[in-house]
């Protein structure tokens, strides 16, 4: 991203701390971490070349005027490296790739004095601070020949007391190692200097000031002499300056800052005198900072002077430098630019100068922490700014600042560039998040899904009511506006471990079981889709749906319950519309006997109770007979005048073993045989079948007698009889007690009858299957029995209903009379376990 | 018993092997290098105290007497040497207290002298008097390196038999009398029979010094007399001599006093500071050649290498320069700096007649002002005030500008001239207004005298306005005499307390001060406008300026005779002699003396010739 600072760190060189230093020479870096060792690394190939070794620490290293020679300050003296013999040793042993080890022998020595705290090499000379108990002592050294081991011979020295410190408070500033750069007035160097630096090699502690700017604050003898000046910042604030070539060595305090002083340099280059600084900065350890400028407004009757600006900046201040426009400097927690120059380049801003003159601009971070020493900066040719860092860890870094000019504007820039990055960011977290939550959706609708299919596949073990999700429905009849309508009330149960979420729907599809031939095998099935949304474990969810408008539905009706899935709803997305998971839950069935309206108990009622002659022989069988009292033929009249249905009626019956409804729980109660009947009639009508339940239920203390009359969802009177009835004497041979119970459906319709007649014996066959897999298969032979005649019944059912779907639609009474004689053949013929 | 002898034997042998590292790091290491040295002292020091505070650690044992007494010397000497006196001399009367202790006499007086008197009486029978004798000693030096010479003057007496009884009887003070075989060689880190003989000369001369300060000449001359007899190093004698010069100078004696300067020269060559009072003495016989002469000598002597200190044996821990650090003797001793030496032969040269020689000095002095190599010939030793100082950078640019011209170069002249300007022209004053003081004038201290500069920018404009005139280009050399002029009348006089400002006329012109210079900078300026004017034919510009020149600086010969000569062509012939007379009474001799060369008449313009104005006046005055 534009307008910031990028970090790579080039080495790790350990942890350092001590004050670190860093001399960079073109493409090597020479740095001390305050151990014995001085590392020695090349920035072009980013690795480090070598490790020298010195007999003590090293806390600072310095390089020569020239750049040509490395001087370290170490404990028994200052070594004096020549660059270009460091390199052709590192050169010498590139092939390998780890870096050389050099042990520097004690030839190297070119000063022995000890404690010295800084040194500065100007010219041929090489002035050395070191610190006596009272005072601070410079050494002025001098070495005559030019071999790089040449000894240093003393010149002269001259000490400045020590400030008398009351306070305990600047003690500890004393460790702190002087600053000490030199300046110099002129373009041109003196001539001692120039036969041996051919080209201009900056360095970090030797700045060129502003003529003027330099007479002012080192008096016109340093000016006429040339004289370069050494500046020195001292640790107890006082910031001195001394010029080389006068003569007496006279040291003078230029300024007291009042706290360690950390740097000094010479920043602000204009383009009228590329190679002069204008203003000097200096910067204390616990953030004052000092610009000494030219007093630019000169007003009348004044002369040139110079204005000392005093700022605060964050402090501490751990290290600092400067390029040509600004100060770096940076307290460990961060790194800082402070830019010195009033960004005028011309004159046309001279009057804005003048208001602005006395404040400082404010400093604006560059959010590079840690950094504890820095090497001078370089400019690239975009504008972008290159410092060296060492950090607290022993980091060897290099920062790239963005073009100059626009660092004040970055911080504008990042700011809203912070807020887009974090909305980025939430969106990115909530997109994850709701990824998240879709897994973790589709973990459950896949376990769900395998749940169901693995019920599916186990059916036969596993009972409709034991299924973890399942479908129940509750029948009920309502009257609403003289219209009697069916409505099925579905309750979806989830027993399952697993939580249905948003995004299932449940599908019920009612078709009717018996499809009419006439419309081609077509079902008429309706679907009703109902999506719902969490539906937790043990949860149920209830869902009323009108089954059918009087008169209007056949029966049974199957009812398929499904549970569907769509994707579209979990993604959002159109395409996926299509692609669903559906998983068949179970099936209801509704028939005859649940759509019975059953009428409520009468005494009128009561009494009619048809008597019905048994037919069959066999004690064990369950004779079902259905007798055709009237005249057979008469159908056609039944439908045409509800008069006449008085006349006809039919009637079928079904004989049940009363040890199997015994067996079977059906008759939980009494022993009364009445009491039984009722029962039966109870079981039949209310309990629930096939998943679905009557839904009011009847008072069985009201009913005195065992006949049920009802209205079929036609509309036809219909009556259910249950009675106990004696079998044959047959039976008494084999067994001691063949109780058999009797279940009468008489109506006028056949249809009604049929269809009752069906639903009766389903639900028998049911809870046959029920009691087979209780007790023992002893009684397979029933079952068998009684499918074979659920069977027929279907089939003649459905015969029926075709029957009466053609009489409906007025076809020639011949074929429908075959029919039905055929049927009744049929149903004659059908004999009952 | 054993314990207690085993324990003594450590500690002997723990001394030695201090003293002997001491000893080895001397021969070692440079002994050029004061810092190398001190730290070295420092380590000796430290480890010193801690033996001292080891053994003082039990009651005192007179077995351990000895021994401890010659920690304590130790001790005290890397105290002295470190210029801890107080500290030293803490050191001494505690340890000595203690050894007294055993001897039950009563606590002595808190009075030095009488406490070491005590001292003295209590332990002459003692095994450990030796020891008390050498700390004595360092007594001795600490009050003289103190400068408490009356104390030693006080105890003169026992510091003479201690003299006596170190450097008597027995060869080797290292080898006193030991009875106990364990403190047979107790090593000490400075011979007390050398530090003694030392501390006598050193003493001597000492009080040599101060007496000459005080006035008494003949009892310094005797008491060094005494000193030179004695046996000593030869820088120390050759400052007898030395002293022996200054007293005879001072009983104005100045040939006896060659004589003595000239033996301590003998004595030892390097020996500047007789060489530097015998150039004052010639000054003073006002014998300028061999003023001159010395002043060369000097000169190359001072730019001589610096020898390293000369070779006491075995590097004496007590130096004299120590031991001699009084104020009387060091304003004695001290030499101006090379560089100073330089600009005063370069000085005394132009100014007498030796003009090209004068100049090669000159020039010598900005090429060694340009270089590096002036800072090896800087006195290391603070520079007393009585010396005279360089003067500053600017100054010397426009005196050797001077000489130039003088010697007939005026494009070099120019040259040096242009380089003050350019250097000036930024830190220039707008207006300045010069407070008059009734004494001396504050010397500011500031980087930027800014009155000092406008007078140099001043002068420098002048000087050029003389090589034009020099030159004969009158229209040049009027530009630039009233640039300088413009500088001058920046400056506004004010008396201290007086609102009002004042003119020149007002003010006493002492000699040698900001004003001083100004008026004469402005007198000259003036003048030479003028007689450039006079050149060109305008006398009535030539005639307000000559005017003026001699309103701002009587003495002025040169506008003087021109004023004349200009009113002469205007016809006031009697105004014109009357001029001239005035101007050739003017001593010619007092007005230049104490003001710089650069403010000296031009003699290089055009002249009047005096024999033709004085046939003028006589041919005016018979009619």
């Amino acid at each position: 991203m534009e307008g910031r600072c990028t970090v790579e760190t080039w080495a790790e060189l350990g942890i350092s701390s001590s004050p670190t230093c860093l001399v960079n020479f073109g493409t090597d870096v020479f740095l001390c971490t305050g151990s014995d060792e001085v590392y020695a690394f090349n920035t072009q190939q980013r690795k480090l070349t070598a490790v020298l070794q010195f007999p003590g620490p090293v806390n600072d290293l310095v390089e020569s005027y020239d750049k040509q020679v490395l001087f370290v300050p170490c404990r028994s003296g200052v070594y004096s490296l020549n660059l270009q013999f460091l390199l052709s040793r590192f050169q010498s042993s590139q092939a390998s790739s780890c870096p050389v080890e050099l042990k520097i022998p004690s030839e190297f020595l070119v000063v022995r004095e000890e404690r010295v705290l800084s040194l500065i090499h100007v010219g041929s000379i090489l002035l050395i601070l070191s610190q006596t108990d009272t005072s601070w002592l410079f050494s002025l050294y001098k070495t005559t020949k030019q071999t790089p081991t040449s000894k240093y011979e003393i010149l002269s020295s001259i000490s400045l007391p020590h400030v008398a410190q009351e306070d305990n408070e600047l003690k500890g500033y004393v460790t702190r190692r002087p600053v000490l750069v030199c300046v110099y007035s002129d373009n041109t160097r003196p001539p001692y200097l120039s036969s041996t630096s051919s080209k201009e090699a900056k360095t970090l502690n030797q700045f060129h000031l502003e003529p003027v700017l330099f007479r002012n604050l080192f008096g016109i003898d340093s000016a006429l002499v040339k004289s370069p000046v050494i500046l020195c910042g001292l640790s107890d604030g006082r910031l001195c300056f001394l010029p080389l070539l006068l003569p007496g060595l006279q040291l003078r305090v230029l300024h007291h800052l009042e706290q360690p002083v950390v740097f000094v340099g010479a920043s602000v280059v204009m383009k009228t005198s590329p190679a002069h600084a204008q203003c000097l900065v200096v910067v204390g350890e616990l953030g004052r900072v000092v610009v000494i400028k030219r007093e630019k407004s000169v007003a009348e009757g004044k002369y040139n002077t110079v204005s000392i600006t005093e700022g605060c900046l964050p402090g501490p201040v751990v290290c600092g430098c400067v390029d040509k426009h600004n100060l770096y400097f940076s307290t460990g927690s961060d790194l800082f630019l402070l830019e010195l120059s009033d960004g005028s380049q011309g004159s046309e801003s001279q009057h804005r100068n003048e208001e602005t003159c006395g404040a400082l601009k404010s400093h604006t971070s560059l959010n590079v922490c840690r950094v504890m020493s820095l090497a001078e900066p370089v400019c690239g040719i975009a504008g972008e700014v290159e410092l060296l860092g060492v950090s607290v860890r022993g980091q060897l870094q290099r920062i790239t600042l963005p073009a100059r000019t626009e660092v004040g504007c970055v911080v504008n820039d990042l700011l809203p560039a912070i807020g887009d990055v974090c909305e980025r960011a939430s969106a990115l977290e909530t997109s994850i998040k709701s990824k998240k939550q879709i897994l973790v959706h589709l973990n459950h609708v896949l376990n769900i899904g395998i749940l169901l299919i693995a019920n599916q596949n186990s059916e036969n073990n596993l009972p409709e009511e034991e299924k973890p999700i399942r479908c129940h429905a509750i029948l009920n009849w309502n009257r609403l506006l003289q219209k009697e309508s069916l409505n099925l009330t579905c309750v979806l149960n989830n027993s399952s471990p697993y939580i249905l979420q948003q995004g299932w729907t449940l599908n019920l599809d009612v078709c009717p079981l018996s499809t009419s031939v006439s419309t081609g095998g077509e079902s008429h099935s309706t679907t009703f889709s109902l999506p719902f949304c969490n539906l937790h474990p043990g949860q149920t969810i209830k869902v009323s749906l009108p089954l059918a408008i009087a008169e209007d539905k056949s029966f049974p009706v199957m009812v398929n319950c499904s549970l569907i899935f769509s994707l579209a709803g979990l993604l959002g997305e159109e395409q996926l519309l299509s692609s669903c998971i559906s998983l068949p839950l179970n099936t209801l069935l509704v028939d005859w006997l649940h759509v019975l309206q059953v009428d409520c108990p009468t005494a009128s009622h009561r009494t009619t109770i048809s008597q019905y002659s048994s037919g069959t022989k066999d004690i064990l069988k369950t004779f079902l007979s259905s007798q055709h009292n009237r005249c057979s033929g008469r159908g056609p009249e039944e439908v045409e005048g509800v008069l006449k249905q008085k006349e006809e009626q039919y009637s079928a019956n079904v004989h049940v073993s009363l040890n199997l409804l015994r067996d079977t729980q059906v008759l939980k109660s009494s022993h009364i045989d009445l009491s039984h009947s009722i029962s039966l009639l109870d079981w039949l009508l209310f309990e629930e079948h096939g998943g679905v339940k009557m839904g009011h239920q009847w008072d069985k203390t009201t009913y005195s007698s065992a006949v049920v009359r009802a209205q079929a969802s036609n509309g036809d009177k219909i009556k259910l009889i249950a009675r106990k009835v004696n079998v044959g004497k047959e039976c008494l041979e084999r067994e001691e007690s063949p109780s058999i119970l009797e279940v009468q459906v008489e109506g006028k319709s056949i249809e009604a009858v049929r269809g009752l007649h069906h639903a009766v014996l389903n639900r028998l066959l049911t809870l046959l299957q029920k009691a087979s897999r209780t007790s023992a298969s002893a009684r397979g032979v029933y079952r068998l029995g009684l499918r074979s005649a659920l069977h027929q019944a279907e089939h003649v059912l459905k015969q029926i209903q075709q029957s009466r779907i053609l009489k409906a639609e007025s076809f020639s009474a011949s074929p429908r009379q075959m029919t039905r004689s055929v049927t009744y053949q049929e149903l004659k013929g059908n004999c009952l376990l | 018993m054993y314990h207690h002898i085993s324990l003594l034997d450590r500690w002997i042998q723990e001394n030695n092997e201090f003293v002997n590292k001491w000893q080895q790091q001397q021969r070692e290491g440079d002994s050029s290098n004061p810092g190398l040295n001190q730290t070295s002292l420092r380590w000796c020091s430290s480890k010193f105290t801690k033996l001292l505070i080891k053994i003082q650690g039990i009651s005192p044992l007179p077995e351990h007497a000895q021994l401890e007494l010659s920690v304590v010397y130790n001790s005290c000497v890397c105290a002295t040497a470190q210029s801890q006196f107080t500290e030293a001399e803490l050191l001494l009367r505690r340890s000595t207290e203690r050894v007294l202790q055993m001897t039950d006499d009563e606590p002595p007086s808190l009075d030095p002298l009488v406490f070491w008197r005590t001292v003295l009486k209590s332990v002459k029978s003692k095994t450990f008097s030796s020891c008390i004798l050498h700390l004595l000693c360092l007594q001795w030096a600490i009050w003289l390196a103190s400068c408490q010479l009356k104390m030693i003057e006080a105890f003169q007496e026992d510091l003479r038999s201690l003299y006596e009884t170190l450097c008597g009887g027995h060869g080797d003070g290292r080898k006193i009398e030991h009875k106990g075989k364990a403190s047979d060689n107790i090593l000490l880190l400075a011979d007390p029979r050398q530090l003694v003989q030392l501390l006598q000369v050193c003493t001597l001369i000492a009080k040599g010094a101060e007496m000459l300060s005080e006035g008494q000449s003949s009892e310094a001359l005797s008491c060094l007399q005494t000193a030179s007899s004695l046996s000593a190093p030869r820088t120390l004698i050759a400052y007898t001599h030395h002293l022996s010069g200054c007293c005879l100078a001072h009983m104005s004696r100045p040939q006896m006093a060659l004589q003595c300067y000239r033996k301590a020269l003998e004595t030892d060559a390097r020996c500047v500071c007789a060489l530097y009072q015998s150039m004052l003495i010639y000054r003073q016989l006002e014998n300028t050649q061999a003023e001159i002469q010395a002043l060369h000598l000097l000169y190359s002597t001072l730019m001589l290498p610096p020898v390293t200190e000369l070779a006491l044996p075995s590097a004496f821990l007590l130096s004299p320069s120590l031991l001699l650090g009084s104020q009387s003797l060091n304003s004695l001793l001290s030499v101006p700096t090379a560089l100073s030496v330089l600009h005063n032969l370069a000085q005394k040269c132009v100014l007498h007649g030796r003009l090209s020689e004068g100049v090669e000095h000159y020039l010598d002095l900005l090429a060694i002002l340009h270089s590096e190599e002036q800072q090896g010939c800087v006195a290391t030793s603070q520079v007393p005030a009585d010396v005279p100082h360089l003067p500053k950078v600017p100054e010397l640019y426009l005196e050797a500008a001077a000489a130039l011209l003088m010697s007939r170069r005026p494009a070099d002249c120019m040259v040096l001239c242009e380089e003050v300007i350019s250097t000036t022209q930024d830190v220039l004053p707008e207006k300045w207004v010069l407070e008059i003081e009734e004494q001396n004038e504050s010397v500011t201290r500031d980087v930027n005298d800014r009155m000092a500069v406008l007078l140099w920018t001043g002068t420098a404009s002048l000087l050029q306005g003389h090589c034009y005139t020099h030159l004969k280009d009158w229209k040049q050399a009027v530009i630039h005499y009233t640039r300088c002029i413009n500088l001058l009348v920046r400056v506004c006089l004010k008396r201290e307390g007086f609102q009002s400002q004042m003119t020149s006329s007002d003010a006493v012109v002492k000699k040698g001060t900001r004003l001083c210079i100004l008026q004469k900078l402005k007198g000259l300026s003036l003048a030479g406008r003028g007689i450039s004017f006079t050149q060109t034919d305008q006398l009535k510009e030539a005639l307000r300026d000559l005017q003026l020149s001699l309103q701002a600086s009587p003495e002025g010969v040169g506008a003087g005779l021109w004023l004349g000569e200009v009113l002469w062509r205007l016809g006031r012939t009697q105004e014109a002699a009357a001029c001239w007379e005035k101007a050739w009474s003017v001593n010619k001799q007092s007005s230049a003396e104490g003001l710089p060369l650069y403010l000296q008449e031009p003699q290089s313009g055009p002249l009047l010739d005096s024999v033709e104005l004085q046939h003028r006046i006589q041919e005016l005055t018979p009619t």
